[in-house]
C-alpha cells in the first residue's frame, strides 16, 4: 500500500526554479573557492582575470602549499617538509600527528626503495622517540615496520602502506594543514552544497514525486514516474 | 635519495661546526638544517640544545643584525641568515621549556625584538613568530604595562596588518598581564577597544588571540568588564557571545572561557538564562573534538560550574552527567582530557545530592576507581576529588555504600603516593568514607589502612599531616573501643601530643579533634590522655594557652570537656591544666575563649566548666571556689543573655550548679 504522494510535473518544477533567483557573484565565488582550496593556481589567475572575482586568499601562497603536496604525492617527503618549514614553521611544530604521518611516509618511502638498513635506522632514530611518547604512533609505526617482515609485499596485510593512496592521504593531511594555518577553510564549499541538495531531495521523495537530478556531474532533471 | 653517508653529514655535531663557517652560503644551509632537523621533533630539539646550538645561532643572529646596522642595508644573504636563525630560534621556543630558557639565557631576546622593524616582510615574521612562542611559555619575560613608552610599543603590534605581529601582541597581554593595575592601564590605553574589532575583523588566529587577551583582562576585574560593556561602547558582549557559536571549535571553546570569566568576576552579567544554557551545551558537545580544545573543554566547563549550585543543576538538566560519562567509558583517554572529565565530574557532585545520585545511578563509580590506579598523577589526584565529592552523600553513606574493597583498597593504596596532591586527596576521599555507621569499619583497618594513616600524620608535608588526622578524627568517631584502642596504641601518646604542638594550626586543630573523639563516650578511653605522665593532656593545655585561631579552641575545650565528664581525678585534672598554663598572663585562656566572637567556642568552654561543675562529684565546690576566684564564675554571669541558645543554656546550668553550692 503506498501513501499517495503528490506529483510535480517538470513544467511547473522548472517554473519554481525560475523563480529562485541567484547571483552570479555567488556562484563566481563558489568556483573561486573551489579553485583556490584544491590548488588550481592558474586556472585560479584564469578566472580572476575573466570573471573580476577576488580570491579569498593571496594566489601566491597557493603556489606555494600545491608545491609541498606535488612533493608528497610523489614520494619526495624530505623536500615537502623543507618547503611546509619555509612557509610556515609552526605547521609542524604544533601538528604532532601530521609530523609523524609525514616521517612515517619518508620511511615507507625508504622501504620501496629497497633501502632496508636506512629504513631501520631512520625507525629508531626518528620514529621510535615519537612511538614512546604516543600510544597510537606506537602501533602505526609497528605496522609500518612490519612491511619489512613481508616478502611479498604487495599481498601484505599492511600492503596498502605501499599504495599510491597512502601518499595522497599524507598529502591531503598536510594541504588541509596548511590552509588551516592560514585561516582558510580546509574543504570547498562546492562539496557541502551538493550533500544539501542530495539530502533536501531525499526529504522531499518523501512527499513528492517531482523531477529529481539523479547524476550530479550532468545535473539533468529526470521525469517523475507517471 | 639520501643516501647512507648522506644521513651522516647531518650528524648534529657536524651541522654544529658548519654553522661557525665563515662562508654565508654554507652558514644559512647549516641553519635551515638545524630548523628542519628540530621542527616537531623534540627529542632532537633536546640532542642540539645539549650541543649548544641555541648560543650558537643566537650569536649569528646577533652578529647578521649588527652587520645590517652597520652597514645600513640588508642584503639577501643576510636576510636569509636572519629569516632562518630566527626559525631555527622560534622552533626551539616552541612548546618546549628548557628551548625557551636557553633562547632568553643567550640574549637572543632583544635582537629578535630588533628584527620586528625589518623592512624585509620576511624576516619581521620570522621575529615576531619566534617571539610568539617565547610568550606562549610560563618563561617569558615580564612585560612592563606600565610604562609608557612598553603601551605604546604594544598597540603598534596590535595595530599591525600582519597576524604573526598583532599575535605576538595578544600573546604578550595574555602571557603577562596579571593585576587589576595593569588590566586598567590596558583599559586606558584603549587596547579593549582594539582587540574588540579584531574579534569582527580580524582573521581567525587574530580572533582567536583577542578572545584570550581580553579573558586576562578581565579576569576578576568587575571594574574593567563594567566599563567594557557599559553601553556607550555598543554591545561589546555581543560579540563574545556570537563566537559562542563559531564553525571553529578552538574559537567557540575560547569564546566560552572568556564569558566564564566574565561571569565569576561580575555575576550580574550574563544572568539569562538562555546563555548559561547554551555555554553548557556547548561545552559539553565540544568534548567530541579530539584535539586540544576537547582536552580543554571539560576545565572550562569545571571553572563555569564549580561552587555555583545554580549552575550545576542547569548543567544537570542538560545531562551534564551522562555526557561526561559517555566519554569517560571510551577508554584511552589523553591524561589532560581524562583529568579534566573526573574533575568537571567532582564538581558536578561537590554540592547537590540530586548529582551524586545520579551519578551513583549510572555506575560512574567503577569507573572513577579504575582511575585511582592510573599512571599519571593529575589523574589520580582527580579521581579522589571526585570520591571525596561523591561521598559527601550522607544517604549513601549512612547505607555504608562506599566501605568495599573496590573503593577503600585502591584509595589506601594511594597513601604512600610519590605526589602529595595525590595523597592529600586519597585522605580527603577515606576521610569521608570513615563517617560510616555501619560496623564495617574493619575493613579498613584489615587492608592495613590505619597503620598507614598513622604513618601519614608523621609526614613532613603538612597538608598530608593535619589530612591523615582528620581522616583517623572520622574513623574513630563513635568507633567501639577496641578500634579506638586499637588507633591510639598505633599513634602513641607520645606522637599525639607532638602533633598537638605541630607549628601548623590546621595539624594541630586535627589532632586536638582526634582526641575529643578518642575519649568521647567511654570513661576508660578517657585514661588515654594520661598515659606516659599525661603527656596529651599537657599537650593540651599548652596548646590551648596559645590557640592561633577560634577552631584549635573549639577542638582542645571540648577534648577537656570529654575528660571532664569522667571521675573525679580526671575532673581535678582538667581544672589544674586550665590555672597551670597561665604563667605571667594573669588571665586564664578560660576568660578569653568565654569573651570570644564564635559562638561555638563559647559553647565549648562553658559546657567545659557544666562538667567541672557538677554537683554530684565531691570536689565540685573546691573547683566551684577556683573558677570564682579566676573571675570565671562572674564572667559567665554577664552572659546569661547571651545571642547564641547554647550558651545561655549552658550558663544557666552553670549558674544553676554553683547556686546549689550556696554563694551566689
Amino acid at each position: 500500500m503506498t501513501t499517495s504522494k503528490k506529483t510535480i510535473t517538470r513544467d511547473e518544477w522548472e517554473k519554481r526554479l525560475n523563480d529562485v533567483k541567484i547571483r552570479k557573484e555567488d556562484m563566481n565565488k563558489l568556483v573561486m573557492n573551489f579553485l583556490v582550496t584544491e590548488g588550481y593556481v592558474e586556472a585560479a589567475e584564469k578566472f580572476r582575470m575573466e570573471s573580476g572575482t577576488e580570491p579569498d586568499i593571496d594566489l601566491a601562497t597557493i603556489s606555494e602549499r600545491m608545491a609541498v603536496k606535488k612533493a608528497v604525492q610523489c614520494g619526495n617527503v624530505e623536500d615537502a617538509i623543507e618547503k611546509v618549514n619555509d612557509l610556515n614553521p609552526e605547521i609542524l611544530d604544533t601538528n604532532p600527528q601530521l609530523f609523524f604521518h609525514l616521517q612515517q611516509q619518508r620511511l615507507i618511502e625508504l622501504i620501496r626503495n629497497g633501502k632496508i638498513e636506512e629504513a631501520l635506522e631512520f625507525a629508531q632514530e626518528e620514529l621510535a622517540p615519537r612511538g614512546e611518547e604516543n600510544q597510537s604512533f606506537l602501533e602505526e609505526l609497528e605496522r609500518t615496520v612490519s612491511l619489512l617482515a613481508f616478502e611479498d609485499v604487495s599481498n601484505c596485510p599492511v600492503g596498502e602502506l605501499l599504495d599510491i593512496s597512502q601518499r595522497l592521504k599524507t598529502a591531503s593531511e598536510v594541504n588541509a594543514a596548511i590552509l588551516t594555518s592560514q585561516s582558510h577553510e580546509k574543504d570547498p564549499k562546492l562539496p557541502s552544497l551538493l550533500k544539501m541538495l542530495l539530502w533536501a531531495q531525499n526529504q522531499l521523495d518523501e512527499k513528492f514525486d517531482y523531477p529529481r537530478i539523479n547524476d550530479l556531474s550532468s545535473a539533468t532533471l529526470e521525469d517523475p514516474a507517471v | 635519495m639520501p643516501s647512507a653517508t648522506a644521513v651522516n653529514k647531518h650528524r648534529p655535531s657536524e651541522l654544529l661546526s658548519r654553522l661557525a663557517s665563515d662562508d654565508p652560503e654554507v652558514k644559512v644551509r647549516a641553519l635551515r638544517e638545524v630548523k628542519n632537523q628540530i621542527i616537531g621533533n623534540p627529542t632532537k630539539k633536546l640532542s642540539f640544545l645539549k650541543l649548544g646550538a641555541v648560543p650558537a645561532v643566537a650569536g649569528i643572529l646577533a652578529d647578521s643584525i649588527d652587520e645590517v646596522t652597520n652597514n645600513n642595508n640588508c642584503n639577501s644573504n643576510t636576510s636569509n641568515i636572519l629569516v632562518q636563525s630566527a626559525a631555527a630560534l622560534g622552533s626551539f621556543a616552541c612548546g618546549f621549556d628548557a628551548g625557551v630558557q636557553a633562547v632568553l639565557d643567550a640574549g637572543a631576546f632583544p635582537n629578535l625584538l630588533r628584527l620586528l622593524a625589518n623592512p624585509n616582510e620576511k624576516v619581521a615574521d620570522a621575529g615576531a613568530r619566534a617571539l610568539r612562542m617565547i610568550y606562549q611559555s610560563k618563561l617569558a619575560p615580564k612585560y612592563d604595562f606600565l610604562q609608557q613608552k612598553n603601551m605604546e610599543f604594544l598597540i603598534s603590534l596590535l595595530n599591525s596588518e600582519k597576524e604573526n605581529v598583532s599575535g605576538l601582541g595578544a600573546s604578550i597581554i595574555t602571557r603577562s598581564c596579571e593585576t587589576s593595575l595593569e588590566q586598567k592601564a590596558l583599559f586606558d590605553a584603549g587596547i579593549l577597544r582594539k582587540l574588540n574589532s579584531l574579534l569582527g575583523g580580524g582573521s581567525l588566529s587574530q580572533r582567536d588571540a583577542s578572545l584570550e587577551s581580553l579573558a586576562t583582562i578581565f579576569r576578576n576585574n568587575p571594574e574593567v568588564i563594567s566599563k567594557f560593556a557599559g553601553p556607550e561602547i555598543g554591545r561589546p558582549l555581543s560579540s563574545i557571545i556570537d563566537l559562542v557559536k563559531d564553525r571553529h571549535p578552538r574559537t567557540r571553546l575560547l569564546a566560552c572561557m572568556c564569558l566564564i570569566v566574565i561571569r565569576n568576576a561580575s555575576p550580574h552579567f550574563l544572568q539569562d538564562i538562555g546563555i548559561k544554557s547554551k555555554i553548557i551545551h556547548i561545552l559539553l558537545e565540544l568534548l567530541d573534538d579530539p584535539s586540544q580544545v576537547g582536552d580543554e573543554a571539560p576545565f572550562a566547563f569545571s571553572s563555569l560550574i564549580a561552587q555555583k549550585e545554580d549552575l550545576q543543576k542547569l548543567a544537570l538538566e542538560a545531562n551534564a552527567i551522562d555526557k561526561l560519562y559517555h566519554h569517560l567509558k571510551k577508554g584511552s583517554l589523553h591524561p589532560r582530557r581524562y583529568e579534566g572529565i573526573l574533575l568537571a565530574l567532582a564538581d558536578m557532585c561537590s554540592k547537590l545530592e540530586s548529582c551524586r545520585s545520579k551519578f551513583l545511578s549510572l555506575q560512574v563509580l567503577n569507573l572513577v576507581a579504575d582511575a585511582l590506579t592510573d599512571h599519571n598523577a593529575g589523574v589520580r589526584t582527580a579521581a579522589c576529588v571526585c570520591l571525596k565529592n561523591v561521598t559527601r552523600s550522607i544517604k549513601n553513606l549512612s547505607a555504608g555504600y562506599f566501605m568495599n574493597e573496590i573503593i577503600v583498597i585502591p584509595l589506601v593504596q594511594l597513601f604512600p603516593d610519590p605526589s602529595t596532591s595525590v595523597q592529600v586527596a586519597a585522605l580527603g576521599a577515606v576521610s569521608n568514607i570513615m563517617v560510616d555507621f555501619t560496623t564495617r569499619k574493619s575493613i579498613f583497618v584489615q587492608c592495613g589502612g590505619m597503620k598507614q594513616l598513622v604513618q601519614l600524620a608523621k609526614s613532613m608535608e603538612s597538608a598530608v599531616r593535619s589530612n591523615a588526622l582528620w581522616a583517623l578524627k572520622n574513623f574513630v568517631f563513635q568507633a567501639d573501643n577496641r578500634l579506638k584502642e586499637g588507633v591510639f596504641s598505633e599513634l602513641t601518646a607520645s606522637l599525639l601530643s607532638s602533633l598537638i604542638s605541630d607549628p601548623e594550626p590546621s595539624v594541630q586543630e586535627q589532632a586536638l579533634a582526634l582526641v575529643r573523639n578518642l575519649v568521647d563516650g567511654c570513661i576508660n578511653l578517657i585514661e588515654l590522655v594520661f598515659a606516659e605522665d599525661g603527656l596529651i593532656l599537657g599537650a593540651i593545655g599548652r596548646q590551648l594557652q596559645c590557640a592561633s585561631k577560634a577552631e584549635i579552641g573549639i577542638q582542645g575545650m571540648y577534648a577537656l570537656c570529654n575528660v571532664a565528664s569522667g571521675n573525679e581525678f580526671h575532673k581535678e585534672a582538667v581544672i589544674q591544666q586550665l590555672f597551670t598554663q597561665m604563667g605571667d598572663k594573669n588571665q586564664s585562656f578560660v576568660i578569653k575563649f568565654l569573651q570570644s566572637n564564635d559562638c561555638q567556642l563559647r559553647t565549648a568552654t562553658v559546657w567545659t566548666i557544666v562538667n567541672l561543675t557538677c554537683p554530684s562529684s565531691p570536689g565540685a565546690p573546691g573547683r566551684l571556689e577556683k573558677l570564682r576566684n579566676a573571675g570565671i564564675i562572674s564572667q559567665i554571669k554577664n552572659m546569661v543573655n547571651d545571642p547564641c541558645v547554647d550558651v545561655k543554656l549552658r550558663v544557666r546550668t552553670v549558674l544553676g550548679q554553683s547556686m546549689a553550692f550556696g554563694d551566689n
